[in-house]
């Protein structure tokens, strides 16, 4: 019976197992095998080249520029957004009970629901060195112009704010459900104390909402890792209205597979990603397992 | 009739055994099996209502022939076309640059062209040797030459005369002077109209692209053939020296132009800038956008860029067969001055009569008539040519947000040099460095 049982469930998980490998696990098998290949998507022939595609990547002005710029973006925007959504949670939880608490929420929310391109468009006019808005409301305070998307610091910038203020409504849903699975008793206890507002929120919900923080920086990091899109528009090839290309890694993932040819080296581009998500995961169950084990 | 372009559909049935296209006695085969239809892949949105008029043109004798056309930009067309071709998923008739398409055809991903096409395009009263050069591989044809991209300088003739100036710039020193001239700047003195708008920016390989057109004119050309199939990176010469130290002194010594102004053909158009070195199908732009616009066009000082864009054909059966007639009948002389007229991109064909249109838009003049000692380049039709320019751009952008190299030609020696030697080490490791 008992077999006949574990027979079932192998068979009834089989299909969803089956779809998962060919869809998940076969694609990064596959990134693998083609790294240490060279491949110019047209021919038949895939030679073995051991590692010099990761060779090649170590010396690769254009890789590096993709590596750092990848980098500062997705610290930069996990910078941004996991204080500011935790801080946006426990503003809108403890204003639950106003009428406006569900305007809160959606209005949060929105910016993760828009599509893209359009919203990156609006961002593309705002940032706009001539005719953009926040060059407008600086010089109300006496700040000079900035090129925004043309200096290579700023322009980075933008892709900071644009993905943050994308990442955000997400993280503050999160961090929400986090906070109304907080103990009230907790919160009452310090207010007898004699705890202020600040003090709680510090001393109780910041350490109480580590787990939610940790999910919270890891996906906003791999999400991150991830940028494409954003650069993509914001430097998007329409007459007149160009910016500076910020190169990230997806991008130049795409160029070296499809305007390149080098599907391999490409791939040695996605095993170093791939690496570095990896990497993030296991810190994060590092610090889940040390919160446990302390607890 | 019906055709699809964009969601728009328009189809067209073949009812003739034998369809004579363009009076040339070339043939196309017969389709009694009902309906047919056939997609074309451009990277020209601009390019889209061409291939409409196009196929409402084989109303006639193809009524059953279904024609989708999806013109994108070229930059997602390219990667659509690299992964089309290789999945055997890919549009029957694909317009791609001369350049672009040798990669495909020494993979034998494109057709090669039936008897009569070959014919066709063989035929030196149709196209020069230049153009025949592009679709030819292995001594074959394996395409139909469509149109050329080729530059020329426009200017903003009431800019021009309220600086008092006569006339275009004929020398690149000149187009210093005139830049200053018509800068117009506020009171702050920072440039808010543009005397000669540059490329300085965005992605893809067109900052590159615009650097050798300019570098051009001042007598060379950066990648060199030093033997047959190896090339060389040359961009540290005086030329090139010269092209780099023109950007970066309208930059920051004059500061005719800044990174942040309007730029290309749509400031052009808007009045934000006064000179701007682009292709003809602006002169299609600025009809459909500012027709207001007073300008003119002129010849540059040496000679233009002529990037040549052909169709190709993939697939098989009767699909092949609509898509080579589809090839031909874009070459009927009516739809080729259509192109010109409606679209501004040049069409390759020889002997076709301009003079009405000439007439009528003469800003089309610069790029039709031109001096006799008028010179052409193209872009090298070279397996790795799209990183290399991809990465020269990279480079170039550089060198454009670097105030610090303005004067200074040691160090614009030193740094085309860099490039000189990143550019030859791409070109060494796919086996074509040429003697430096």
């Amino acid at each position: 019976m008992q077999r006949r049982r574990w027979l079932f469930s192998i068979v009834a998980i089989l299909p969803v197992l089956a779809i998962f490998a060919y869809v998940r696990v076969f694609p990064i098998v596959e990134i693998l095998r083609l790294s240490v290949h060279k491949w110019d998507i047209l021919s038949v022939a895939k030679p073995f080249i051991g590692l010099a595609n990761f060779r090649e990547l170590m010396g690769d002005r254009l890789f590096h520029e993709a590596l750092l710029n990848t980098s500062i973006i997705a610290f930069g925007v996990l910078a941004i957004t996991v204080p500011l959504s935790m801080t946006l949670a426990a503003l809108i939880y403890h204003r639950t009970r106003s009428r406006f608490a569900g305007f809160y929420e959606t209005t949060v929310f929105i910016p993760h629901v828009v599509s893209l391109v359009p919203a990156a468009m609006a961002w593309k006019w705002i940032f706009d060195a001539q005719l953009g808005p926040l060059n407008a409301l600086l010089s109300v305070f006496g700040v000079e112009p900035k090129a925004w998307l043309f200096d290579p610091v700023l322009s980075l910038v933008c892709v900071i704010v644009l993905c943050s203020w994308q990442a955000l409504g997400y993280c503050v849903l999160i961090y929400l459900v986090g906070f109304k699975n907080l103990p009230n008793s907790l919160f009452e206890a310090a207010k007898l104390d004699g705890a202020s507002g600040l003090q709680s929120f510090w001393n109780i919900s910041v350490p109480m909402l580590k787990p939610i923080t940790l999910y919270v920086s890891v996906i906003t990091l791999v999400t991150s890792f991830n940028v494409y899109a954003q650069v993509y528009v914001l430097a998007s090839d329409a007459q007149g209205a160009p910016g500076r290309q910020v190169r990230v890694l997806v991008l130049d993932m795409l160029e070296n597979s499809f305007r390149n040819y080098r599907i391999g080296y490409a791939a040695s581009e996605a095993v170093i990603l791939l690496l570095i998500v990896l990497l993030l995961t296991l810190v994060q169950f590092r610090l889940l397992r040390e919160r446990r084990s302390r607890a | 009739m019906k055709f699809l372009a964009n969601g728009l559909a328009v189809p067209l049935r073949k009812t003739a055994l034998f369809a004579t296209v363009s009076g040339l006695g070339l043939t196309a085969a017969s389709d009694d099996a009902g309906a047919q239809s056939i997609q074309v892949w451009s990277g020209y949105p601009e390019l889209a209502p061409f291939y409409e008029h196009v196929a409402e043109g084989m109303a006639d004798e193809y009524p059953d022939l279904e024609v989708t056309v999806e013109a994108i930009n070229l930059r997602d067309h390219e990667r659509r076309v690299a992964l089309g071709l290789t999945s055997g998923e890919a549009a029957e008739v694909i317009e791609l640059a001369s350049a672009l398409a040798s990669r495909y055809l020494a993979a034998g991903l494109l057709n090669q062209a039936p008897d009569e096409v070959s014919e066709f395009v063989t035929n030196p009263e149709n196209f020069s040797e230049f153009f025949l050069e592009g679709v030819t591989w292995d001594g074959e044809i394996y395409g139909v030459p469509l149109f050329r991209g080729q530059s020329a300088l426009y200017y903003n003739t009431d800019m021009l005369a309220e600086a008092g100036l006569d006339g275009p710039p004929q020398t690149m020193e000149e187009f210093d002077t005139y830049a200053e001239q018509l800068t117009q700047r506020n009171e702050a003195g920072d440039p808010v109209v543009s005397g000669w708008t540059l490329r300085l920016s965005g992605g893809g390989a067109g900052i590159a692209e615009k650097f050798w057109i300019n570098m051009f004119q001042h007598g060379e050309f950066p990648l060199v053939e030093t033997s047959e199939g190896k090339w060389v990176s040359r961009l540290n010469t005086e030329a090139g020296r010269a092209a780099l130290q023109q950007y970066l002194h309208n930059l920051y010594e004059t500061e005719t132009v800044t990174i942040d102004l309007p730029a290309d053909a749509e400031a052009f158009e808007r009045e934000q800038s006064a000179m701007l070195i682009r292709e003809s199908w602006v002169i299609g732009d600025i009809a459909a956008k500012a027709p207001d616009l007073n300008y003119a066009t002129a010849t540059l000082p040496e000679g233009s860029i002529v990037s040549a864009v052909n169709l190709y054909i993939s697939g098989d059966g009767e699909e092949e067969q609509a898509a080579w007639d589809f090839a031909l009948a874009a070459q009927q002389p009516e739809n080729l001055l259509w192109l010109l007229d409606n679209v501004g991109w040049l069409p390759n064909r020889a002997g076709l009569d301009y003079s009405e249109i000439v007439a009528a838009k003469p800003a089309f003049g610069a790029f039709v008539d031109y001096p006799e000692d008028y010179a052409f380049f193209t872009t090298p039709a070279i397996g790795p040519i799209e990183e290399v320019m991809a990465r020269m751009a990279s480079k170039l952008e550089q060198a454009f947000a670097d105030p610090s190299l303005a004067g200074d030609d040691e160090a614009i020696g030193a740094f085309l040099q860099e490039t000189d030697d990143e550019i030859n080490a791409l070109l060494d490791r796919e086996g074509i460095l040429g003697e430096r």
